[in-house]
């Protein structure tokens, strides 16, 4: 292995931050550009580098070597395996989303910026993959939250995009302002920012500092207010829950993600969600340990609360999605059912913190496998809207026949998606109802069931319309755009993938789960 | 000196009535200073207990709250902006093409 | 052994041919018959070879690929069990298809048919199922190449499917053997999960048992007590022998659905529709072949239950009567041969159900090979008709076609039993065996094994009448239509396998010729030698699926011994001979003096009411067909309301809550993005204010 600088462990973020200066850079060069290939072969360029750093960190064992990982900063930012493993989905999704936004933007305008925003919120996702510190995670979070306002109203005049901007907005305001607000309750608690110190201060019972970078007991020993602490949490569940589109600060999701740019409902659907979950798994596993919490008393029981969450968020998302008119809207309801199910790597965990590995790394591997065949579902829409066939289920009838290629990869998202075993969507939820039956959490378990059968409901109206029924009306399908079609393709074919490969992906997953 | 729950109570507050604003207030701009309301309420928060703490982290931070505040605040006005072109109005509840 | 690293090729091969058959038949002279032929011709010198390898006291038992990895009380596995048993199971099935095959050239490439491709195909896959089933070292692949045998039943039978009768025959063929083989499925499960394994014996590696074997754990369970490993015991409440009784009985489902015993014979003929090498094939030597070939592959687990045995024996006797008598008043010559298969395999359950493992087999290999010889040289008569089966229409062909006459007269001597003919040998083996077993064994199992002889014996009877009835028919006397008159000239293709089989009818039993042993003290019993294998040590101690070993079981368990009745061992063995001898040269004298005149008439009408009864087939279609139509359908129908009714309307139900549900959930989503706010602030208000009872922070 070769001995790389320290700083180099962020290579993954710095290749996404460098590859939007150079496109900055190339704008201000040429302000009025339409050179889409050269814009998006930039973008490519840097969100494959990206990848590549992250896979190749994750098979040399970068962080594996100590629970620790590389620490920067000051143990702000730490780049271990679960850091790695979130870089790597976000460098994958953003790959993806470059590659299909080629074709979607080449009539627009502002096209360098459309792609500036995408790696600057890729950066930031990758950022907070690492951040150790409510500090860090705050600004990566708003890193990410910012450029994506500004992407899903990208589409300056039309009323869907703006409209979809603006509540977006709204509500992430709203969101990072309880957010803050949160962190700021858990600093009066616990007199620190840093995962590390706050996990102390909790254990010790006493409000820590840190002076030269090692957490210390304040002078003094005053005791940590645990019913201040516990609100701040719960708000920090609610800045969590906002990122991951988690009820009930699922409001603003469906309609971001119908108003959006097909490639940004993508992005958004899952590399932003993944950046939330990582958020939430590693505040919530080594900042605030549910055992130390409990054993204080007084203080918040996340898990119960992540229990609700999830359960409420399966149901709402899957319900409202079973009786969508529109494709695309159908699919945003069901981003935010899956939001549910991840929510269960944070909710099927006993009293103690047993489990919290094993349901943990079931979590990060469903995001993996969702970050593929969501993508690719998403994009499949951005197809669709290239062509300009229609919102409706109905506008999809034949479609099989015009392109069966998309068609065929949409089936594999889709049936992916329902936890079928075409694709590794079936291994990664069957490893979610594992963690379920792990800790004996039947609720979950029922309810990931229930919502699983929905789902392959409302998933088989989409097949049924592509291949079953008879087209209705003429339409001509001119063009197959390349980029897209790349994107569909290599999303469909890894999701398959993800189906022997699945072993693998889980074990990585387990293991930076039980590096925490 | 004055007791940290004093603080708390100020910023819960100035949170509360914020978050008032945002419920009750429709013109979009003044959605965006209720926003702004409750992120000092956090700031409040955190240089108050800086100053409890004796640790300069609260401050820091509440620096960086209002850089991304700024921030904030310049995409929400250019989002108004495009708000108000597409539907001549800077009402957040005009904005209902996208429902159930 | 080197004979043993190839052996996989000989399943291979055909398979290979199915495949060149398949895709590239159309491009290939004779419709890919010459890839079958190689195929089939290599995998029979592979066979001999193994054959000489395992006459040299080496086995073969090794597992090739395995299904299941991380379970470790359940092994699902490819593998070669190579014994004696197997080897010359191989041999017969290689040198029967590649016979058929060659035969086939004549049958089906001369008369022009189409869709050859299609026919090589379907040999091809079959030979490869057949010789996959025989070599399999556990039940799970047994059974799954028993199916495939299935599938290329239906396939060949149904191969002239545009005509009305092939496809309707093809698919009661796989529907009857399908539902033997729901029968086996069950069994094949229990004993997987009674046991953890399907092997039939023993793995072993250096001297140490690495695998056992179920035979030997059943074994162990009931001679020696040990059932502490076997949970299924007290999940099901029964003891060992009982337990292991049902499960063998279930296994006897497909066995006697596959080897056309009663009550599930009705499709074999029905299944003389097909091309009549096929039938050959499938029908006489291979594939009716596999059901008594599974009995005798586990006979070490048969052994151990009294009552199986019995089963086996009386379906066996009684088959063997009941298919005879069907066989009388058939008018059509492939029907007569479809009879006495049915028969012949009838004769084979009552070996094994009563002890006479080496009887089985050698009338296994003895039916294979006249069996194989009188459907082929029926086969050429068909050509030389023109297609018409009917023996009323032939008559006179033994003159101009003296080649067919010589051998088919050969295969009816031997399927007779006719002394010194391959039939008679192994025909009266099988009598004797039941007959000294049936006088040795104490209690009901012995009353059993008695009844069963008789009926047997008295098959022996109707057996040389309904045999040279036929030869009678189709070949003396008078040509009484034109084209009997004129037939039409065979070529060698025809005439080489049956050449080949004729003499092989007439020699093939002196492998085994017991009595002859018996009386001179010669040790030229070589099938008996070949199975039980050298006395101390060998094959035997690494497999337990000797002879010897299944003796002493029979002795142990179900007690099953002989005694002669008639003074010593060798008057018995006379007597025993000089009846079914007797019996069956009485049926070929009674067949002559009815049939043997130049004009014959049918005398079937003296038999009144009986002959309707007899032409009917005992009316087993007609019942079978009220079985289903009369009472499943009925049940199918209730029970189709009851799903339709309750199950679908529940279902319903629980569909139509969920989409009102979703489309009242949909209505929160409002469109106005203040009371989203709202929303927010309630939950997240909701939320601080449980949490905060439940913590104590106010």
């Amino acid at each position: 292995m070769v001995a790389l600088p320290d700083w180099m462990a962020l290579a993954p973020a710095l290749s996404l931050a460098l590859a939007s200066l150079v496109l900055l850079l190339a704008d201000s060069v040429d302000p009025d550009t339409t050179n889409t290939g050269l814009l998006a072969g930039i973008s490519v360029l840097g969100s494959l580098l990206s990848f590549g750093f992250a896979g190749w960190f994750i098979t040399a064992g970068t962080g594996m070597a100590d629970s620790t990982g590389v620490a920067l900063f000051n143990n702000q930012l730490v780049v271990d395996q679960m850091a790695l493993f979130f870089m790597a989905i976000v460098g994958s999704v953003t790959t993806l989303v470059v590659l299909a936004s080629y074709d979607y933007v080449a009539e627009h305008s502002y096209q360098a910026e459309f792609f500036v925003l995408v790696l600057l919120s890729a950066t930031g996702m990758s950022l907070l993959s690492a951040a150790n510190s409510l500090a860090t995670a705050f600004v990566a979070l708003e890193l990410v939250s910012l450029p994506s306002y500004a992407l899903v109203a990208f589409l300056k005049e039309n009323k869907g995009s703006v409209e979809a901007g603006l509540k977006y907005f709204l509500i992430g305001a709203v969101s990072s302002a309880v957010l803050a607000y949160g962190i700021s309750l858990v600093y009066a608690a616990t007199g620190v920012l840093r995962f590390d110190g706050v996990a102390t201060a909790i254990s010790s019972g006493t409000v820590q500092t840190i002076v030269d970078g090692s957490v210390q007991a304040q002078a003094g020993d005053p005791a940590v207010p645990m019913a201040i602490l516990g609100v701040g949490i719960l708000m920090i569940i609610g800045g969590v829950a906002f990122k991951t589109a988690s009820v009930p600060f699922h409001f603003w999701a469906p309609e971001a993600y119908e108003g959006a740019p097909a490639p940004i409902s993508a992005f958004l659907s899952s590399a932003s969600k993944a950046a939330g979950f990582v958020l939430a798994f590693r505040a919530f596993a080594v900042a605030f340990p549910i055992g130390d919490l409990l054993a204080a008393g007084g203080a918040i029981n996340w898990v119960m609360a992540f229990q609700i969450l999830a359960i409420a968020t399966m149901f709402i998302g899957n319900f409202a999605a079973a009786t969508q008119e529109t494709v695309k809207r159908m699919l945003a309801y069901s981003s935010v059912g899956h939001a549910g199910y991840v929510l269960i790597g944070l909710a099927a965990v006993s009293g103690s913190g047993e489990g919290l590995s094993l349901s943990m790394s079931a979590g990060m591997s469903h995001l993996l496998v969702y970050g593929f065949m969501n993508t690719g579902a998403f994009l499949f829409i951005a197809l669709a809207e290239y062509w300009g066939v229609g919102r409706r289920f109905e506008d999809y009838n034949g479609l099989g026949r015009e392109a069966p290629v998309a068609c065929a990869a949409m089936t594999v998202f889709l049936f992916s998606l329902a936890g079928l075993p075409i694709g590794g969507g079936f291994f990664s939820k069957f490893y979610l109802f594992q963690a379920t039956l792990n800790v004996s959490a039947w609720s979950l378990a029922a309810a990931l069931i229930i919502n699983s059968a929905l789902s392959l409901f409302y998933y088989s109206r989409v097949v049924k319309a592509m291949w079953i029924e008879e087209p209705t009306g003429s339409r001509t399908i001119e063009s197959y755009p390349m980029g897209l079609y790349t994107a569909v393709v290599g999303a469909a074919l890894v999701t398959v993938l993800l189906l022997p490969g699945f072993n693998r992906v889980s074990e990585i997953a387990f293991q930076a789960a039980q590096l925490l | 000196m004055i007791p940290a729950e004093t603080y708390l109570l100020l910023s819960a507050a100035i949170f509360c009535i914020g978050l008032f604003g945002i419920l009750t207030r429709r013109n979009a701009l003044i959605f965006l200073m209720s926003v702004e309301l409750m992120l000092n309420a956090a700031n409040i928060n955190l240089v108050a207990f800086s100053l409890q703490h004796g640790n300069l982290t609260g401050q820091v931070f509440s620096l960086f709250t209002m850089a991304l505040a700024a921030a904030e605040v310049a995409i929400g006005i250019g989002i108004v902006l495009v708000l108000y072109r597409n539907f001549t109005d800077v009402d957040v509840t005009k904005a209902t093409t996208m429902r159930w | 052994m080197a004979a043993f690293t190839y052996a996989p090729a000989i399943v291979l091969l055909p398979f290979v041919s199915f495949l060149v058959a398949l895709f590239a038949g159309d491009r290939m002279p004779k419709g890919g018959a010459l890839a079958g032929i190689t195929a089939t011709g290599g995998s029979l010198l592979l066979s001999i070879w193994v054959a000489l390898t395992v006459a040299g006291g080496a086995v073969h038992n090794e597992i090739l690929y395995q299904w299941t990895t991380s379970v470790e009380t359940l092994q699902l596995n490819f593998g070669l069990l190579l014994d004696p048993l197997s080897a010359l199971m191989l041999l017969i099935v290689c040198l029967i298809s590649f016979l058929v095959h060659i035969f086939s050239l004549g049958y089906m490439n001369d008369e022009g048919e189409t869709g050859l491709p299609r026919y090589y195909g379907g040999l091809g896959l079959f030979t490869a199922s057949m010789l996959g089933f025989v070599v399999a070292n556990n039940l799970l692949m047994a059974f799954m190449f028993f199916e495939l045998v299935g599938l290329c039943s239906y396939l060949l039978i149904g191969f002239w499917f545009r005509q009305d009768g092939p496809p309707s025959a093809a698919k009661k063929a796989f529907l009857v053997t399908r539902f033997g083989d729901y029968f086996f499925l069950i069994g094949v499960v229990g004993i997987f999960a009674t046991f953890g394994t399907g092997l039939f014996a023993p793995i072993t590696q250096g001297g140490e048992v690495v695998a056992e074997s179920f035979p030997m754990l059943a074994e162990h369970a009931i001679v020696d007590g040990e059932v502490e490993g076997i949970a299924m015991l007290e999940t099901v409440g029964m003891g060992p022998q009982a337990w292991f009784t049902v499960l063998g009985l279930l296994v006897l489902g497909g066995v006697v659905g596959k080897s056309a015993q009663f009550p599930l014979h009705t499709w074999l003929p029905d299944a003389m529709e097909g091309p009549t090498p096929v039938s050959a094939l499938i029908h006489a030597a291979t594939m009716v072949a596999a059901g008594v070939y599974l009995v005798a592959r586990m006979y070490g687990f048969y052994a151990l239950s009294p009552t199986a045995l019995a089963v086996i024996a009386l379906i066996g006797g009684f088959t063997a009567l009941f298919a005879a008598t069907m066989g009388l008043v058939k008018q059509e010559i492939k029907q007569v041969l479809a009879y006495s298969t049915i028969s012949q395999y009838g004769y084979m359950m009552l070996a094994l159900g009563s002890g006479g493992y080496v009887a089985a087999v050698f009338h296994l290999t003895t039916h294979a090979v006249f069996k194989a010889l009188l459907f082929l040289g029926a086969g050429s008569v068909i050509i030389a008709m023109h297609h018409n089966e009917n023996m009323w229409d032939m008559g006179g062909l033994k003159d101009r076609m003296p080649v067919t006459y010589w051998t088919f007269l050969a295969g009816s001597l031997a399927l007779a039993g006719i002394v010194p003919f391959a039939g008679f040998w192994s025909k009266d083996e099988v009598l004797y065996e039941a007959l000294i077993h049936g006088f040795g064994t104490e209690g009901g199992l012995g009353t059993v094994y008695l009844a069963a002889y008789a009926m047997g014996l008295l098959a022996v009877f109707f057996t040389g009448f309904y045999t040279f009835r036929m030869v009678y028919l189709t070949f003396h006397g008078d040509a009484r239509s034109d084209t009997a008159r004129d037939p039409e000239p065979v070529r060698w293709n025809v005439k080489g396998p049956l050449t080949v089989l004729g003499i092989l009818a007439t020699t093939i039993g002196f492998i085994n010729m017991a009595p002859v042993a018996k009386l001179t003290g010669a040790h030229i019993d070589f099938l008996h030698t070949w199975l039980s294998g050298p006395e101390e040590g060998g094959w035997p101690e690494l497999l337990s699926t000797d002879l010897h070993h299944y003796e002493e079981l029979l002795h142990e368990v179900p007690h099953v011994d002989p005694a002669y009745p008639l003074g010593g061992e060798i008057t018995t063995l006379l007597a025993s001979a000089a009846v079914s001898l007797g019996l069956a040269l009485a049926g070929v004298l009674v067949a002559r003096s009815l049939y043997a005149g130049a004009d014959p008439v049918e005398h079937t009408d003296k038999l009144g009411g009986l002959k309707t009864l007899l032409m009917h087939n005992y009316y087993q279609d007609e019942y079978q067909v009220w079985l289903a139509t009369g009472v499943t359908y009925p049940l199918a129908r209730v029970m189709n309301k009851f799903d339709q009714g309750v199950v679908d309307g529940v279902v319903n139900g629980i569909s139509s809550v969920s989409l009102f549900g979703g489309s009242r959930i949909r209505r929160i989503q409002s469109g106005v993005v203040s009371n989203y706010a709202t929303l927010l602030t309630l939950g997240l208000v909701l939320l601080l204010a449980a949490f905060g009872i439940m913590g104590g922070w106010f």
